[in-house]
C-alpha cells in the first residue's frame, strides 16, 4: 500500500514528463490524495503497511518504507498540498510532473524505515526541485540554484559521512530504523555523527544562519506557487531532526541543545523581523517560513513530548497554509504580474473570495485559535516553556511579530485605498478555496484527531532523551 | 578461452583486413569481441591457469569492463580504414593480458601491448592530435621504464616475480613504489596525471571514451594485484591529491573533453580509495558505473562532434535531440553520484569501506571534493537544457544506445544488489 503511495505520483509523473496532457496531473494529484487520505483515515497505529526488502546484500541496505502516524499525516498533508496546487497552477504539464515526481520522492522519504534509503530520497529529491527552478525559474535561476546547491551539498555530504559512522562506530548489523535505534553511537563519536546530521539538517529546517538559500530559491520559482509549496514541504529538517539524528546518537544532542535551541530561537525570531520588512510577497512568506519552522525547531529541540508534538505538527500544518499561501500568491501574480506588496492594494472590493481565502490562510499562519496554526505553535511552546523559559519567550516575540507582519500584508494588499482590480475566484480555484479552508479548520478544531497517531512517537522521543540524561 | 578468441580473432583479421571491405571488417570485430565476451560469462566465476597467464574473478571483472569499453568504442567509431578496428582489437587483448596475470613481466608485456595501439588511435587526426599523441607515448614510455625498474627491484626485493609477494625493507618500498608510478600514469592518478587534459582534449572522441573505459579498467586490474596486500601508505598521498586536483581543475574548464578529463583523475582517485581499502567488490562496481556513465558521456560527445566540444556547442542538445541530451544528463548526475543512480552506490560502497577501514581523514577528503564536483556536473548536465545551437546528426542505433545506458544507469541504481554477488565472486 505505501509503495503504491509512493509509487503513484512517481509514475503519473513520468508520464507527465513523456508529454501526456496536464489533465493527467490534476487526476494523478487526486488520485494520490484519495490513497493518502485512506491511509491516514485507516492506519491502525504502530508502523503499518510495511515492505521490506532486501537492497544492497551484504551491506545492510533494505527497501523498508512503513508508515506510523507521523508519516500518515504527512502523506496527508502532501497530498492534500499538491492537489491543491495542481488544482490552481497554470503550468504545462511537464511542470506538473516535475511536481509529481517531487511528491513522490517526499512520500519516500518521510516513510523510509531505513537510514540509507531516506538519504537517498532526501537526495533524489534535489532533481526535480532543481529541474523545476532550472526550466521555470526566473532571470537569476542559476545564481539560485548555485546557492541551493552550495547548502545542501555542504550539508548532505557531512550526512553521509555521519549515516556511514552511525553505522560502523554504533555496531549495528543494518541500516534499518529499529536495528539503528538499538545500537545508539556512544561517547565522544556521538557528538560527530550528530554534528554530520545536524548540518544537513540544519539547512533543511532551515534554521539560521545557513538558511540563506531560501529566499533567492523562492523569488526565483515559477510564478504559479507551486514549486514553492513544495519547497515547503521539503523542509524536512526537524522531522529528520525528530526521526533520526536525535534518537540515534542523543549524546551528542545533549552537547549541542543549548545552542541549538538559541538558533531555533534567533531563527524564528529573525524570520518574523525580516519578513516584517519584506517589499515581496514571496520573500515575506519565505522569512515567514523560516520563523515557522524556527518555532517547530524549537519545539522539537526541548526534547519534551508536547514540545515535539508541537513541533511535528506544526510542520505539517506548515505545509497547508504556507504552500497555500504560495498558491495564493501564484494566482495574484497570474491576475496582476507583479508580488510586489506595495503595488496591489484594495483589492477586497473587486475579489472578495480571494480576499476571503487569503484571510483564512493568514490567520492560521498568525496561529488565530480555531486554525490550523494554533494548535502547533501552543504546544511547541508549552514544551519549550519546560526547557527554555526565555528562550521560549524572545520565540513567543516573533508569534506576535507574525500577527503584525502577516495582518499588515493582508491589510495592504486587500484593504488599503487603491484603483487596482482584481478577478475574484473562479473555476478550479473555488474547490482550492473550499478544501483549502476546510482543512485548516479541521486541523484547528480538531487537533486530537491529527496527533493522535503522534503521540506515541513523541512519548517514546522523550524517553529515549529522558533515559540518557 | 577469452584470450583464445581475442587472439585469434586479432590475427585473422589482420590477415583478412587487406581483403574485405570496411563495413565487414568492422562487422567481424565487432563479432569477435562479441564472442570474447561470450566467453567470459559463459566461464564466469571459473578460474584458469596456464603458466603465469591466470584467469580469476579480478581478470573475469576487468575485462568485461575492458571489453564493454571496446566494443562502444567500436561500434561509434566512423572511419573508412579498417585499421582503427584492428587497433581496438590488439588493445583489448593487452587489456584482458594485463588484467590476467600477477607475473610482473607478463604485465609488462601486457602492458605495451595495450598502450602501443593507443598510441596510434591518439593520432588518428592529424595536427592537435599529433601534439597530444606525441605526449602520451613519451609519457607513456616513461611510465613502462618506471614499471621495468620497478619490477627489477621487486625481483631483487623478494626473489620473485610475482606481484603481491609480500616483503620489507626500504628496496621493496621503492618497488612498489615505482610499479605504483608507472601504473599510476595508465589510470591517471595525480600527480602522474597532466598528461590526461590534453590527450582527451586532442584524441577523437570515440578513443578518448576507449581510453577512460578499458583501459583504467585494465591498469586497475593489475594495481589491485599490485599494491594488495598491505596498501602502501603512499596511496593514500595520491589518493588525496587525485581527487583534490581532479575536482578543482574541473571547475575552471570550459571544454567538455577537458572537463571529463579532469573528472576522471577524480574518479581514478575514488577508485584508488577502494583500491586501499583493499575490497575488490566497491572496485568492481565502481568501475562498472564509471564506465557506463563516462562511456555515456563521451559516446554522446562524440555524436555532437567528433572534435573539440566547448560547452556552448552541447547547450541546447536536449531541445535539437531528447535522448541525446538526456543521455548526458543521466550520466553527469551518476557521474556526479547522485542517487537514485547508479554512480551513487559506487561512491557509497567505497566510502561505506574507507569508514569500515577507519580512513576518516580520506573519507572527509572524498566526500568534500566530491560536493565541489557537483558544480561542474551540473554545468555540464543542465547546458543540455539551455537555449543554444547545439548541433548532432546521431545515427538511430547511438540514440538507442543512449537510451539504453541510461536506463541501465537507473535500474543499477535502483537494484544494485543485482550485479554486485557476480563481482565479488572474484
Amino acid at each position: 500500500m505505501v509503495v503504491l503511495a509512493i509509487l503513484l505520483p512517481i509514475l503519473f509523473g513520468l508520464l507527465l514528463l513523456l508529454g501526456l496532457p496536464r489533465a493527467l496531473g490534476v487526476l494523478g494529484a487526486g488520485l494520490s490524495f484519495l490513497l493518502n487520505l485512506y491511509l491516514f483515515l485507516s492506519h491502525p497505529g504502530g508502523v503499518a503497511h510495511g515492505v521490506q526488502a532486501p537492497l544492497l546484500p551484504g551491506a545492510g541496505v533494505y527497501w523498508a518504507f512503513g508508515l506510523d502516524g507521523l508519516s500518515a499525516l504527512f502523506f496527508l498533508t502532501i497530498g492534500l498540498t499538491v492537489f491543491l496546487g495542481a488544482l490552481v497552477a497554470q503550468a504545462e504539464g511537464r511542470f506538473l510532473g516535475l511536481a509529481l515526481l517531487m511528491e513522490g520522492l517526499l512520500l519516500g522519504l518521510f516513510a523510509a524505515r531505513d537510514l540509507l534509503v531516506f538519504y537517498l530520497f532526501f537526495e533524489a529529491a534535489l532533481i526535480p526541485a532543481l529541474l523545476m527552478l532550472f526550466f521555470y525559474g526566473g532571470e537569476r535561476r542559476l545564481r539560485a540554484i548555485y546557492t541551493f546547491l552550495l547548502f545542501t551539498l555542504a550539508g548532505s555530504l557531512p550526512m553521509l559521512a555521519a549515516i556511514l559512522a552511525v553505522k560502523a562506530l554504533g555496531g549495528s548489523p543494518t541500516f534499518l530504523l529499529e536495528d539503528l535505534l538499538a545500537h545508539p553511537v556512544k561517547g565522544q563519536a556521538a557528538f560527530w555523527v550528530f554534528l554530520g546530521f545536524a548540518l544537513a539538517f540544519a539547512v533543511k529546517t532551515p534554521l539560521f544562519p545557513v538558511h540563506a538559500w531560501l529566499p533567492l530559491f523562492h523569488q526565483e520559482n515559477h510564478p504559479s506557487g507551486l514549486a514553492d509549496a513544495l519547497g515547503t514541504l521539503y523542509k524536512v529538517g526537524v522531522f529528520a531532526f525528530f526521526r533520526f539524528a536525535i534518537p540515534l546518537a542523543p549524546e551528542g544532542f545533549y552537547e549541542l541543545q543549548g545552542l541549538l535551541l538559541f538558533l531555533a530561537a534567533l531563527s524564528a525570531l529573525y524570520g518574523a523581523w525580516v519578513a516584517f520588512s519584506a517589499k515581496d510577497f514571496k520573500s515575506l512568506l519565505a522569512y515567514a517560513g523560516v520563523s515557522h519552522m524556527g518555532v517547530a525547531a524549537l519545539g522539537v529541540f526541548s526534547g519534551t513530548p508536547e514540545g515535539a508534538l508541537g513541533g511535528l505538527y506544526l510542520l505539517a500544518a506548515s505545509g497547508v497554509y504556507t504552500g497555500g499561501l504560495f498558491l495564493l500568491a501564484g494566482r495574484l501574480y497570474e491576475r496582476l504580474h507583479t508580488l510586489e506588496i506595495g503595488r496591489y492594494r484594495g483589492l477586497a472590493a473587486s475579489a472578495p473570495g480571494l480576499a476571503a481565502l487569503a484571510l483564512f490562510l493568514f490567520l492560521a499562519m498568525v496561529g488565530l485559535p480555531g486554525l490550523s496554526g494554533f494548535p502547533g505553535e501552543l504546544m511547541t511552546l508549552l514544551g519549550a516553556y519546560k526547557a527554555s523559559p526565555w528562550l521560549t519567550a524572545i520565540a513567543f516575540l516573533s508569534v506576535i511579530a507574525g500577527a503584525a507582519y502577516a495582518l499588515t500584508a493582508f491589510q495592504k494588499v486587500f484593504w488599503e485605498e487603491g484603483q487596482r482590480g482584481a478577478e475574484d475566484l473562479k473555476g478550479a480555484e473555488w474547490p482550492f478555496a473550499f478544501l483549502a479552508v476546510a482543512a485548516l479548520v479541521l486541523m484547528g478544531v480538531f487537533p486530537g484527531f491529527f496527533v493522535k497517531g503522534l503521540e506515541p512517537l513523541a512519548e517514546a522521543f522523550a524517553k529515549i532523551l529522558g533515559g540518557g540524561a | 578461452m577469452t584470450l583464445l578468441v581475442l587472439s585469434s580473432f586479432a590475427v585473422a583479421l589482420t590477415l583478412v583486413g587487406f581483403f574485405v571491405s570496411v563495413p565487414l571488417f568492422k562487422r567481424l570485430t565487432i563479432l569477435g569481441l562479441s564472442l570474447a565476451l561470450l566467453s567470459l560469462l559463459f566461464t564466469w566465476g571459473k578460474p584458469f591457469a596456464f603458466g603465469p597467464y591466470q584467469v580469476d574473478g579480478i581478470s573475469q571483472v576487468f575485462t568485461l569492463l575492458a571489453l564493454l569499453g571496446a566494443l562502444w568504442t567500436v561500434g561509434l567509431v566512423r572511419t573508412r580504414r579498417f585499421e582503427f578496428y584492428l587497433l581496438v582489437l590488439y588493445a583489448a587483448l593487452g587489456m584482458h593480458l594485463l588484467a590476467s596475470t600477477k607475473n610482473l613481466i607478463l604485465m609488462l608485456v601486457a602492458l605495451e601491448a595495450l598502450s602501443l595501439p593507443l598510441y596510434a588511435l591518439a593520432t588518428w587526426r592529424r595536427g592537435e592530435g599529433l601534439e597530444a599523441a606525441l605526449k602520451y607515448f613519451l609519457l607513456g614510455a616513461l611510465a613502462a621504464a618506471f614499471f621495468l625498474y620497478g619490477t627489477a627491484l621487486h625481483y631483487g626485493a623478494t626473489g620473485s616475480l610475482l606481484a603481491g609477494t609480500p616483503g620489507e625493507g626500504p628496496l621493496y618500498a621503492l618497488a612498489l613504489g615505482l610499479l605504483l608510478v608507472g601504473l599510476g600514469f595508465k589510470v591517471a592518478l595525480a600527480p602522474f596525471h597532466f598528461w590526461t587534459p590534453d590527450v582527451y582534449q586532442g584524441s577523437p572522441t570515440p578513443v578518448v571514451l576507449f581510453m577512460a573505459t578499458g583501459v583504467k579498467a585494465a591498469a586497475f586490474a593489475a594495481l589491485l594485484r599490485v599494491v594488495t596486500p598491505g596498501a602502501p601508505e603512499a596511496l593514500s598521498l595520491l589518493i588525496a591529491l587525485s581527487v583534490l586536483i581532479g575536482n578543482l581543475a574541473a571547475l575552471t574548464q570550459k571544454e567538455a573533453k577537458r572537463l571529463l578529463a579532469y573528472s576522471s583523475i577524480a574518479h581514478a582517485g575514488y577508485m584508488a580509495l577502494a583500491l586501499y581499502t583493499g575490497n575488490l567488490q566497491a572496485l568492481g562496481f565502481y568501475l562498472l558505473t564509471y564506465v557506463l556513465a563516462t562511456g555515456l558521456a563521451f559516446a554522446v560527445l562524440s555524436e555532437v562532434s567528433p572534435d573539440r566540444v566547448p560547452l556552448e556547442r552541447v547547450k541546447g542538445l536536449f531541445h535539437q535531440d531528447p535522448l541525446l541530451g538526456l543521455g548526458l544528463f543521466v550520466s553527469s548526475l551518476s557521474l556526479l553520484g547522485l542517487p537514485p543512480l547508479a554512480g551513487f552506490w559506487g561512491k557509497y560502497l567505497v566510502f561505506s569501506e574507507a569508514a569500515k577501514a577507519g580512513a576518516w581523514g580520506l573519507l572527509v577528503l572524498a566526500l568534500v571534493t566530491s560536493a565541489v564536483s557537483a558544480y561542474y556536473y551540473l554545468a555540464l548536465g543542465l547546458a543540455v537544457f539551455q537555449k543554444g545551437a547545439a548541433e548532432a546528426h546521431p545515427r538511430p542505433l547511438a540514440r538507442s544506445v543512449a537510451l539504453g545506458v541510461a536506463l541501465l544507469l537507473l535500474l543499477l541504481g535502483l537494484i544494485p544488489g543485482a550485479v554486485l554477488p557476480a563481482l565479488a565472486a572474484g
